[in-house]
Protein backbone atom coordinates (compact mmCIF):
# COMPACT_ATOMS: atom_id res chain seq x y z
CA UNK A 1 0.00 0.00 0.00
CA UNK A 2 2.39 2.76 1.00
CA UNK A 3 4.51 1.73 -1.97
CA UNK A 4 1.94 2.54 -4.29
CA UNK A 5 1.55 5.81 -3.16
CA UNK A 6 5.23 6.74 -3.33
CA UNK A 7 4.88 5.78 -6.93
CA UNK A 8 1.98 7.84 -7.99
CA UNK A 9 3.58 11.20 -6.21
CA UNK A 10 6.22 10.70 -8.49
CA UNK A 11 4.48 10.32 -11.79
CA UNK A 12 2.26 13.70 -10.59
CA UNK A 13 2.89 16.42 -12.77
CA UNK A 14 3.54 19.70 -10.24
CA UNK A 15 1.62 22.44 -12.14
CA UNK A 16 1.41 25.76 -10.00
CA UNK A 17 -1.31 27.74 -10.88
CA UNK A 18 -0.87 31.79 -9.07
CA UNK A 19 -4.03 32.90 -7.98
CA UNK A 20 -5.48 35.89 -9.34
CA UNK A 21 -8.46 36.92 -8.32
CA UNK A 22 -7.25 38.71 -5.48
CA UNK A 23 -5.69 40.58 -7.79
CA UNK A 24 -8.97 41.32 -9.91
CA UNK A 25 -10.57 42.11 -6.68
CA UNK A 26 -7.47 44.95 -5.99
CA UNK A 27 -7.90 46.43 -9.33
CA UNK A 28 -11.61 46.82 -9.63
CA UNK A 29 -11.21 48.64 -6.58
CA UNK A 30 -8.41 50.90 -7.89
CA UNK A 31 -10.71 51.45 -10.78
CA UNK A 32 -13.30 52.64 -9.50
CA UNK A 33 -11.99 54.50 -6.87
CA UNK A 34 -10.09 56.63 -10.03
CA UNK A 35 -12.71 56.69 -11.86
CA UNK A 36 -15.28 58.28 -9.59
CA UNK A 37 -12.22 60.75 -8.66
CA UNK A 38 -11.11 61.76 -12.10
CA UNK A 39 -11.86 64.78 -13.63
CA UNK A 40 -11.03 64.93 -17.33
CA UNK A 41 -11.72 68.68 -18.01
CA UNK A 42 -8.74 70.33 -17.10
CA UNK A 43 -9.25 74.23 -15.81
CA UNK A 44 -7.00 76.97 -15.51
CA UNK A 45 -7.69 80.88 -14.73
CA UNK A 46 -7.36 84.22 -17.06
CA UNK A 47 -6.12 86.88 -14.05
CA UNK A 48 -7.98 90.49 -14.93
CA UNK A 49 -8.71 93.45 -12.78
CA UNK A 50 -10.84 96.04 -13.10
CA UNK A 51 -10.40 99.96 -12.52
CA UNK A 52 -10.85 101.06 -8.39
CA UNK A 53 -10.17 103.70 -6.26
CA UNK A 54 -7.52 103.62 -4.13
CA UNK A 55 -6.39 106.26 -1.27
CA UNK A 56 -2.56 104.67 -1.83
CA UNK A 57 -0.22 107.67 -2.34
CA UNK A 58 0.92 107.87 -6.42
CA UNK A 59 3.36 105.82 -7.99
CA UNK A 60 7.01 107.22 -7.68
CA UNK A 61 7.10 107.04 -11.71
CA UNK A 62 3.90 108.70 -12.00
CA UNK A 63 5.23 111.71 -13.89
CA UNK A 64 7.44 109.89 -16.11
CA UNK A 65 6.62 109.64 -19.87
CA UNK A 66 5.91 106.19 -20.29
CA UNK A 67 3.28 103.77 -23.05
CA UNK A 68 -0.01 102.70 -22.53
CA UNK A 69 -1.07 99.97 -24.56
CA UNK A 70 -5.04 99.76 -24.96
CA UNK A 71 -7.17 96.93 -26.78
CA UNK A 72 -10.52 97.50 -28.38
CA UNK A 73 -12.61 94.80 -28.93
CA UNK A 74 -15.29 94.68 -31.85
CA UNK A 75 -16.92 91.82 -33.12
CA UNK A 76 -15.49 91.39 -36.36
CA UNK A 77 -12.18 93.64 -35.57
CA UNK A 78 -9.40 93.69 -32.60
CA UNK A 79 -7.67 97.58 -32.26
CA UNK A 80 -4.28 97.99 -30.73
CA UNK A 81 -3.82 101.38 -29.71
CA UNK A 82 -0.41 102.58 -27.77
CA UNK A 83 0.30 106.12 -26.73
CA UNK A 84 2.59 107.63 -24.64
CA UNK A 85 1.24 109.53 -21.61
CA UNK A 86 3.32 112.92 -21.96
CA UNK A 87 3.85 114.79 -25.35
CA UNK A 88 5.00 113.49 -28.09
CA UNK A 89 1.96 111.19 -27.62
CA UNK A 90 2.46 109.08 -30.92
CA UNK A 91 -0.20 107.15 -30.74
CA UNK A 92 -0.43 104.46 -33.22
CA UNK A 93 -3.11 102.24 -33.98
CA UNK A 94 -3.30 98.89 -35.64
CA UNK A 95 -6.27 96.66 -36.74
CA UNK A 96 -6.63 93.21 -36.65
CA UNK A 97 -9.69 90.73 -37.68
CA UNK A 98 -11.63 89.21 -34.56
CA UNK A 99 -10.65 85.47 -36.40
CA UNK A 100 -7.80 83.24 -34.88
CA UNK A 101 -5.44 84.37 -37.70
CA UNK A 102 -6.12 88.00 -36.78
CA UNK A 103 -5.39 87.34 -33.00
CA UNK A 104 -2.24 85.48 -33.73
CA UNK A 105 -1.43 88.57 -35.52
CA UNK A 106 -2.19 91.19 -32.71
CA UNK A 107 -0.27 88.79 -30.74
CA UNK A 108 2.56 88.65 -32.43
CA UNK A 109 2.07 92.68 -32.51
CA UNK A 110 2.10 93.09 -28.54
CA UNK A 111 5.10 90.79 -28.48
CA UNK A 112 7.20 93.35 -30.84
CA UNK A 113 5.45 96.27 -28.71
CA UNK A 114 6.52 94.58 -24.98
CA UNK A 115 9.84 93.71 -26.24
CA UNK A 116 10.79 97.59 -27.31
CA UNK A 117 8.89 98.73 -23.87
CA UNK A 118 10.16 96.09 -20.75
CA UNK A 119 9.15 98.51 -18.58
CA UNK A 120 5.08 98.24 -19.75
CA UNK A 121 3.54 95.00 -18.53
CA UNK A 122 0.06 96.86 -18.16
CA UNK A 123 -2.24 96.30 -20.84
CA UNK A 124 -6.11 97.59 -20.82
CA UNK A 125 -8.75 95.85 -22.67
CA UNK A 126 -12.07 97.70 -23.52
CA UNK A 127 -14.98 95.60 -25.69
CA UNK A 128 -18.21 96.15 -26.93
CA UNK A 129 -21.30 95.20 -25.53
CA UNK A 130 -22.18 92.41 -27.99
CA UNK A 131 -18.52 90.44 -28.05
CA UNK A 132 -19.22 86.78 -26.54
CA UNK A 133 -16.92 85.91 -23.73
CA UNK A 134 -15.26 82.94 -25.99
CA UNK A 135 -14.14 85.94 -28.20
CA UNK A 136 -12.84 87.80 -25.11
CA UNK A 137 -11.23 85.12 -23.56
CA UNK A 138 -9.26 84.45 -26.44
CA UNK A 139 -8.27 88.01 -27.00
CA UNK A 140 -7.11 87.76 -23.51
CA UNK A 141 -5.21 84.79 -23.85
CA UNK A 142 -3.35 86.44 -27.16
CA UNK A 143 -2.83 89.52 -25.00
CA UNK A 144 -1.65 87.59 -21.91
CA UNK A 145 0.25 84.68 -22.09
CA UNK A 146 3.35 83.79 -23.83
CA UNK A 147 4.52 81.18 -26.54
CA UNK A 148 6.80 79.14 -26.52
CA UNK A 149 8.80 80.52 -29.00
CA UNK A 150 7.93 84.26 -27.61
CA UNK A 151 11.29 85.86 -26.24
CA UNK A 152 11.17 86.05 -22.73
CA UNK A 153 10.95 89.09 -20.71
CA UNK A 154 12.03 90.80 -17.57
CA UNK A 155 9.41 91.37 -14.45
CA UNK A 156 10.52 92.30 -11.24
CA UNK A 157 9.43 90.13 -7.98
CA UNK A 158 6.98 92.07 -6.08
CA UNK A 159 9.37 90.07 -2.83
CA UNK A 160 12.38 90.34 -3.63
CA UNK A 161 12.38 93.48 -6.00
CA UNK A 162 15.31 91.50 -7.66
CA UNK A 163 14.25 91.57 -11.95
CA UNK A 164 13.28 87.80 -13.11
CA UNK A 165 13.02 86.29 -16.51
CA UNK A 166 8.80 85.91 -16.62
CA UNK A 167 8.43 82.32 -18.53
CA UNK A 168 4.60 82.73 -18.77
CA UNK A 169 3.64 86.32 -19.63
CA UNK A 170 3.81 88.87 -22.57
CA UNK A 171 1.75 91.63 -20.51
CA UNK A 172 1.03 90.13 -16.80
CA UNK A 173 -1.57 93.08 -15.97
CA UNK A 174 -4.79 93.28 -17.59
CA UNK A 175 -7.36 95.91 -16.61
CA UNK A 176 -10.75 95.67 -18.22
CA UNK A 177 -11.06 98.76 -18.70
CA UNK A 178 -14.48 98.99 -19.60
CA UNK A 179 -15.87 98.81 -16.06
CA UNK A 180 -16.19 102.03 -14.86
CA UNK A 181 -18.40 103.23 -12.36
CA UNK B 1 -9.51 4.53 -22.00
CA UNK B 2 -12.09 6.21 -20.84
CA UNK B 3 -15.56 6.34 -22.67
CA UNK B 4 -16.99 9.61 -23.89
CA UNK B 5 -19.91 9.25 -21.07
CA UNK B 6 -17.47 8.96 -18.23
CA UNK B 7 -15.53 12.01 -18.97
CA UNK B 8 -15.50 15.12 -16.67
CA UNK B 9 -15.63 18.46 -18.78
CA UNK B 10 -14.15 21.22 -16.95
CA UNK B 11 -14.97 25.08 -18.28
CA UNK B 12 -12.41 27.50 -16.82
CA UNK B 13 -12.70 31.28 -17.74
CA UNK B 14 -9.52 33.09 -19.36
CA UNK B 15 -9.05 36.15 -16.50
CA UNK B 16 -5.72 37.00 -18.26
CA UNK B 17 -7.46 38.99 -21.03
CA UNK B 18 -9.67 40.78 -18.37
CA UNK B 19 -6.40 41.64 -16.12
CA UNK B 20 -4.42 43.46 -19.72
CA UNK B 21 -7.69 45.16 -19.87
CA UNK B 22 -7.67 46.62 -16.47
CA UNK B 23 -3.68 47.19 -16.22
CA UNK B 24 -4.41 49.62 -19.08
CA UNK B 25 -7.41 51.48 -17.73
CA UNK B 26 -5.42 51.71 -14.34
CA UNK B 27 -2.45 53.23 -16.14
CA UNK B 28 -4.80 55.68 -17.98
CA UNK B 29 -6.06 57.01 -15.02
CA UNK B 30 -2.92 57.48 -12.86
CA UNK B 31 -1.61 59.41 -15.96
CA UNK B 32 -5.16 61.64 -15.85
CA UNK B 33 -5.17 61.67 -12.45
CA UNK B 34 -5.30 65.54 -11.18
CA UNK B 35 -3.02 67.12 -9.10
CA UNK B 36 -4.38 70.38 -8.81
CA UNK B 37 -4.84 72.02 -5.36
CA UNK B 38 -8.57 72.21 -6.43
CA UNK B 39 -10.37 69.71 -8.70
CA UNK B 40 -14.09 70.58 -9.70
CA UNK B 41 -16.40 69.48 -12.05
CA UNK B 42 -17.61 71.98 -14.67
CA UNK B 43 -22.17 72.55 -14.29
CA UNK B 44 -23.48 70.62 -16.71
CA UNK B 45 -25.17 73.66 -17.78
CA UNK B 46 -22.04 75.64 -18.65
CA UNK B 47 -19.22 75.46 -21.77
CA UNK B 48 -15.97 76.96 -20.63
CA UNK B 49 -14.06 78.81 -23.24
CA UNK B 50 -10.20 77.50 -24.16
CA UNK B 51 -7.13 79.51 -22.97
CA UNK B 52 -3.24 78.47 -22.64
CA UNK B 53 -3.11 79.19 -19.20
CA UNK B 54 -1.05 77.38 -16.87
CA UNK B 55 -2.14 78.64 -14.19
CA UNK B 56 -4.58 76.51 -11.97
CA UNK B 57 -7.80 77.11 -10.40
CA UNK B 58 -6.76 77.76 -6.67
CA UNK B 59 -10.68 77.90 -5.15
CA UNK B 60 -13.92 76.59 -6.25
CA UNK B 61 -15.43 79.64 -8.57
CA UNK B 62 -17.56 82.01 -6.51
CA UNK B 63 -19.42 83.52 -9.26
CA UNK B 64 -21.17 80.37 -11.59
CA UNK B 65 -23.00 82.02 -14.77
CA UNK B 66 -24.97 78.97 -16.19
CA UNK B 67 -26.69 79.34 -19.71
CA UNK B 68 -29.38 80.43 -17.56
CA UNK B 69 -28.84 80.76 -13.84
CA UNK B 70 -26.03 83.03 -11.99
CA UNK B 71 -25.34 81.32 -8.97
CA UNK B 72 -23.42 83.38 -6.00
CA UNK B 73 -21.37 80.93 -3.91
CA UNK B 74 -24.06 77.90 -5.38
CA UNK B 75 -26.76 80.10 -4.33
CA UNK B 76 -29.52 81.32 -7.14
CA UNK B 77 -29.34 84.96 -7.36
CA UNK B 78 -31.03 85.89 -10.80
CA UNK B 79 -32.06 84.06 -13.94
CA UNK B 80 -30.32 84.22 -17.41
CA UNK B 81 -32.22 84.91 -20.50
CA UNK B 82 -30.31 84.93 -23.72
CA UNK B 83 -27.49 86.15 -22.15
CA UNK B 84 -29.56 88.72 -20.03
CA UNK B 85 -30.21 89.32 -16.62
CA UNK B 86 -34.51 90.18 -16.86
CA UNK B 87 -34.67 93.87 -16.32
CA UNK B 88 -37.41 93.14 -13.30
CA UNK B 89 -34.13 91.58 -11.73
CA UNK B 90 -31.51 93.86 -12.07
CA UNK B 91 -33.29 95.67 -8.87
CA UNK B 92 -32.27 98.97 -7.90
CA UNK B 93 -29.07 99.37 -9.58
CA UNK B 94 -26.17 101.31 -10.07
CA UNK B 95 -25.02 102.23 -13.65
CA UNK B 96 -26.35 98.96 -14.94
CA UNK B 97 -25.10 96.92 -11.79
CA UNK B 98 -26.90 93.63 -10.96
CA UNK B 99 -28.35 94.51 -7.22
CA UNK B 100 -28.57 91.07 -5.51
CA UNK B 101 -25.51 90.02 -7.01
CA UNK B 102 -24.21 93.05 -5.63
CA UNK B 103 -26.07 92.48 -2.25
CA UNK B 104 -24.94 88.71 -2.10
CA UNK B 105 -21.12 90.22 -2.95
CA UNK B 106 -21.30 92.63 -0.22
CA UNK B 107 -22.69 89.92 2.60
CA UNK B 108 -19.55 87.68 1.61
CA UNK B 109 -17.37 90.81 1.42
CA UNK B 110 -18.83 92.27 5.21
CA UNK B 111 -18.05 88.52 6.61
CA UNK B 112 -14.45 88.42 5.22
CA UNK B 113 -13.43 91.25 6.51
CA UNK B 114 -14.99 90.93 9.87
CA UNK B 115 -13.39 87.10 10.18
CA UNK B 116 -10.13 88.89 8.84
CA UNK B 117 -10.31 91.30 11.68
CA UNK B 118 -11.05 88.83 14.29
CA UNK B 119 -7.94 86.84 13.14
CA UNK B 120 -5.84 90.16 13.13
CA UNK B 121 -3.47 89.40 15.63
CA UNK B 122 -1.79 92.61 15.98
CA UNK B 123 -2.72 96.49 14.63
CA UNK B 124 0.07 95.56 11.82
CA UNK B 125 -2.64 92.96 10.20
CA UNK B 126 -5.37 95.03 10.45
CA UNK B 127 -3.85 96.62 6.87
CA UNK B 128 -5.11 93.20 5.74
CA UNK B 129 -8.89 94.20 6.87
CA UNK B 130 -8.97 97.01 4.51
CA UNK B 131 -8.00 95.07 1.39
CA UNK B 132 -10.03 94.85 -1.67
CA UNK B 133 -11.15 91.04 -2.83
CA UNK B 134 -10.75 88.27 -5.59
CA UNK B 135 -13.33 86.18 -7.16
CA UNK B 136 -13.28 83.59 -9.06
CA UNK B 137 -15.70 83.55 -11.97
CA UNK B 138 -16.87 80.88 -14.15
CA UNK B 139 -19.25 81.86 -17.13
CA UNK B 140 -20.51 80.23 -20.39
CA UNK B 141 -18.89 80.79 -23.50
CA UNK B 142 -21.67 81.98 -25.46
CA UNK B 143 -22.60 85.06 -23.25
CA UNK B 144 -21.75 88.50 -24.22
CA UNK B 145 -19.55 91.12 -22.73
CA UNK B 146 -22.39 93.21 -21.35
CA UNK B 147 -23.56 90.32 -19.08
CA UNK B 148 -19.77 90.10 -18.01
CA UNK B 149 -19.55 93.75 -17.19
CA UNK B 150 -22.23 94.11 -15.34
CA UNK B 151 -21.43 91.47 -12.96
CA UNK B 152 -17.99 92.63 -12.62
CA UNK B 153 -19.87 96.50 -11.97
CA UNK B 154 -22.17 94.72 -9.45
CA UNK B 155 -18.82 92.97 -7.87
CA UNK B 156 -16.37 96.19 -8.31
CA UNK B 157 -19.21 98.16 -5.56
CA UNK B 158 -19.17 95.51 -3.73
CA UNK B 159 -15.30 95.81 -3.37
CA UNK B 160 -13.87 92.98 -5.71
CA UNK B 161 -11.71 94.12 -8.24
CA UNK B 162 -9.59 91.49 -9.32
CA UNK B 163 -11.36 88.51 -10.97
CA UNK B 164 -10.18 84.95 -12.16
CA UNK B 165 -12.02 83.76 -14.98
CA UNK B 166 -11.93 79.97 -15.34
CA UNK B 167 -11.28 78.58 -18.75
CA UNK B 168 -10.86 74.88 -19.91
CA UNK B 169 -6.81 74.64 -20.40
CA UNK B 170 -5.25 73.71 -23.52
CA UNK B 171 -2.38 71.31 -23.63
CA UNK B 172 0.62 73.89 -24.59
Amino acid sequence: MARKRKTIKRNESTDIELNIIPFIDVFSMLNTFLLFSAVFVATGIIEVQVPFLSSAPPPKDAGERSLSVKIDAEKTKVQVVTSYSKEPVNEQKFDFPNTKDGLDEMHKKLVSIRQANPDTDKLTFFSEDDVIFENVSAILDAAKFRLSTDPVFPVKNPKTGVMEQDQQFVFPKIVIGSVVL
Amino acid sequence: MASAGSSKDTLSLNLYPMMDIFSILITFLLMSYSTDPVSHDVNAGLELPESRTMIALDEIPAIVVTKSELFVNDKKVVDVVNGEVPQAQLGESHQGAIRPVFDELKRIAETNKRITASVAASPADNVAVGKTGALTMEMDKGHPFKLMKRIMLSAQQAEFVTFKLVATRLDN
